[in-house]
């Protein structure tokens, strides 16, 4: 029932190594290299920042944090939950050449997409707890609680991956279809706005788990508050991802044979 | 013998659809809307260790197909792949990554094959030294030229050390001096028993680098066996000479002439061949044949199975009755064997239908001499694996058909015939016979002809610089057609010496001179008889009117 992500177990290093070349492959040619993995998503949080504190003057303080920080950190969840979401579900239509070419474990080609998000997350996530930490002038323990959220999403991802990967690569209209889905999940996952705001739709908006993940950033940074605390919601999220891991192995198996032809 | 790859009963089909909504119509209709492409049917393949083996075919026969299955790049249909150690998939392009630079493609490669980045650390000089780039491996792929791309992909895939090496008719690109090291170090390879599958639609790489050839055509596996034999009947059906279905009718055989003994004597040729052959099918009595190539008149003897006591191994149920050993000789066949080519070949008949085909002889070991004491002069040659047998007078004749005239149901021919050097200053000196044979039977019959005077060729300075004597080189004789059947006929000539050097010459007729012989038609009752000299032979026709 988990075959390819026992697949993905044995073969870490290869995952490891091959998302480390992703990096320097996304940035060969260019003269800063890795820092354009910064530049672009703390512009985008400062284009965020300027359109709603500055523009609309919507800004109000979440639940006692400035709204800055709460934008800033909901927004470093989310570009690792976008891009991991992104690449994955493309991995094995953007690697064909190596999958028609070359006897390779294609079912990890997910997990490497995830991984390169990962680590270019994990850069801008220490720039911006760097950041924070001079700025609210405070350092908590619950900061350390990054690390399960991190682990919570990157599992998220890997299922995520696992599901669509086969059906994209056997449709390309799927694949659209998931890019639209995605900006539509960006204005529904509560990162530019507070769930509170949902009101009697709160508890619709937090089906969604990315919500899980980016209220959980909030929680270790801003409110310091644990996992343990919501224990249905973090059961909710684990039954949703290993319902996932099943259904992606499932989907692998079953379409691995159709797409390698029609690819 | 230990086995690198095997592949058994794989088939692979691709579904074809005529519009894009066609397969998501097919999931809503439940009806079939793809046509089905068989890219391999039912191939099984045993690649051993420590061998090159070729896969020939022609460009989509499903060669690549094959070897995709075998990388587990595609799945099969049906079937399975058995692979015992590591395999490398030689192709010079893929995973290689224009921006990067040489260096870290090395890397990235490497990790595409499975190696971790220690294991590649050891190997990166060689790579670097074989793939010949120098300073170019810190620039960016992008800036190299295509044979720098193939040579850093190959020096990448050779240098891994792989078990079992497959090369996709990658060798086409790089120069000469790399191919011949790229050719090299395979050869280096196979020395270290390792397993090199060797794909490719030329059959002189194959034939030189590889030990057993597998032929596919159109997804089909023809044959597999010596890369010689398989190349050979590859080159065949390449060149049009032969249509697949005589070439599979050949290969439900295992055949061989492996010994060719001939002498010649008083009374003419003595041939002993040896070798083996077995069916597959179940097929028992095979006829040997001798064919004249031009005519096709054959003669043919029934081959007795006996033991098979010879170099190759066949398999032990059929050693004890796949060897034959045969012998014919002229004094059996008399009026067969004149001057022209002949081939041997094995004839068989299953389910009423008869079909022949030629022994292969590609490993023949032929003892004889070409010897002048017979008739003719007999050579036995081995020619594209074929044994190949030509049937030369002893000299040569001059002779012309001069006049040819119908008179009643008779027909009259004068012509000259004489032999450079041979003196015939009396009629005794030369006996001339013509033979007339009847071409969809082979029947003949001969009939003398008178030996006249003439200075034709003795005054005639061209014919006769030296001034010999050539007074009785005429020859006239008359040909009764009544008894003659409807049919095809051709003329040859014998030409006897009746003294030194006694050799008897036999030849076509030789007829050039169209106005001297009946343009028409001659009518005799209800029957005709036509000459015909358009091939410049002398040939005639019978044929009924009505």
């Amino acid at each position: 029932m988990f075959d390819i992500y026992k697949e993905m177990w044995d073969r870490r290093k290869m995952i490891h190594a091959l998302s480390l070349h992703e990096i320097k492959k996304e940035y060969a040619g260019t003269v800063l290299g890795s820092i354009w993995g910064l530049v672009t998503p703390l512009l985008r949080i400062a284009v965020y920042w300027f359109v709603f504190s500055i523009g609309n003057r919507v800004a109000e303080p979440v639940g006692g944090a400035p709204y800055t920080a709460w934008l800033a950190i909901g927004m470093v969840a989310w570009f690792l939950l976008n891009d991991g979401f992104k690449l994955s579900q493309k991995s094995f239509r953007s690697k064909r050449s190596i999958i028609k070419n070359t006897p390779f474990p294609i079912a990890i080609l997910p997990a490497v997409q995830i991984m390169f998000s990962f680590y270019t997350h994990l850069i801008l996530l220490v720039v911006i707890l760097i950041t924070l930490a001079v700025a609210l002038q405070t350092v908590s323990v619950y900061w350390l609680q990054v690390i399960y959220y991190d682990f919570a999403a990157v599992m998220l991802l890997l299922a995520l991956g696992s599901v669509t990967a086969p059906l994209v690569a056997i449709s390309k209209d799927f694949g659209r279809f998931l890019d639209t889905v995605l900006i539509f999940l960006f204005w529904m996952t509560p990162i530019l706005w507070s769930v509170e705001n949902a009101g009697r739709f709160a508890n619709v908006v937090k089906l969604n788990p990315f919500h899980y993940i980016v209220q959980g950033y909030r929680d270790s940074i801003l409110y310091h508050s644990g996992f343990w605390e919501h224990p249905l919601y973090t059961l909710y999220f684990w039954v949703v991802v290993l319902v996932l891991f099943i259904l992606g192995n499932y989907l692998f198996k079953r379409m691995k044979p159709i797409f390698l032809d029609i690819m | 013998m230990d086995v690198a790859v095997s592949v058994k009963h794989i088939t692979k089909k691709y579904k074809l659809y005529d519009d894009k909504w066609g397969p998501i119509k097919e999931v809503v209709t439940k009806k079939p809307l793809h046509r089905e492409f068989l890219a391999l049917n039912d191939v099984s393949l045993d690649f051993p260790k420590g061998e090159a083996i070729g896969v020939l075919g022609t460009n989509g026969s499903g060669k690549s197909t094959l070897l995709k299955i075998i990388t587990g790049i595609a799945d099969p249909t049906s079937g399975t792949v058995d692979v015992n150690g590591a395999l490398v998939f030689l192709d010079v392009s893929s995973g290689i990554d224009p921006e990067m630079s040489g260096y870290d493609n090395i890397f990235m490669k490497g990790v595409l094959l499975g190696y971790s980045k220690e294991e590649m650390m050891e190997k990166v000089d060689d790579i670097i030294e074989f793939s010949e780039l120098g300073d170019f491996i810190n620039q960016p792929v992008k800036n190299y030229s295509s044979g720098m791309r193939a040579k850093l992909g190959f020096a990448i895939s050779v240098n891994v050390n792989p078990d079992i090496l497959i090369v996709d008719e990658a060798l086409a690109v790089g120069d000469s001096m790399f191919r011949a090291k790229c050719m090299n170090k395979m050869n280096e390879f196979k020395e270290q028993g390792k397993t090199i599958i060797f794909v490719s639609h030329d059959k002189n790489a194959v034939e030189s680098f590889c030990s057993r050839a597998a032929w596919i055509n159109k997804g089909e596996l023809i044959t597999y066996g010596d890369s010689k034999q398989v190349a050979s009947i590859y080159n065949e059906f390449m060149s049009g000479k032969k249509k697949l279905e005589e070439i599979r009718s050949e290969l439900e055989f295992s055949h061989s002439i492996e010994k060719v003994q001939y002498e010649v004597t008083d009374e003419g040729l003595a041939m002993t061949l040896e070798g083996y052959l077995y069916g597959r099918n179940g097929v028992q009595s095979f006829e040997f044949m001798l064919k004249d190539s031009r005519t096709g008149e054959t003669i043919s003897k029934e081959i007795r199975p006996i033991p098979y006591r010879g170099q190759s191994s066949l398999p032990n149920e059929v050693q004890e009755k796949a060897g034959f050993s045969l012998t014919f000789s002229e004094k059996e066949f008399p009026s067969f064997f004149k001057p022209g080519s002949y081939t041997f070949g094995v004839r068989y008949t299953q389910a009423d239908v008869q079909s022949q085909f030629s022994l292969w002889a590609g490993n023949v070991e032929l003892d004889g001499e070409e010897d002048a004491r017979g008739r003719f002069i007999y050579k036995v040659r081995v020619n594209k694996n074929q044994l190949n047998m030509t049937v030369e007078n002893a000299d040569k004749l001059q002779q012309q058909m001069n006049k040819i005239w119908f008179k009643d149901s008779s027909l009259h021919m004068e012509g000259v015939a004489f032999v450079r050097g041979y003196e015939v200053p009396a009629p005794e000196t030369a006996t001339v016979q013509l033979h007339l044979i009847n071409l969809g039977t082979f029947e003949e019959r001969i009939y003398p002809a008178a030996v006249e005077w003439t200075d034709e060729i003795t005054e005639n300075p061209s014919f006769n610089p030296q001034g010999k004597n050539y007074n009785y080189s005429q020859f006239s004789a008359v040909i009764q057609l009544a008894d003659l059947e409807n049919g095809e006929y051709e003329y040859r000539l014998t030409y006897k010496m009746n003294s030194q050097p006694h050799h008897e010459l036999n030849t076509l007729v030789w007829a050039s001179k169209s106005k001297e012989y009946p343009a028409e038609p001659h009518v005799m009752g209800n029957r005709a008889a036509v000459v015909h000299t358009e091939t410049k032979y002398l040939r005639m026709e019978i044929k009924a009117l009505f």
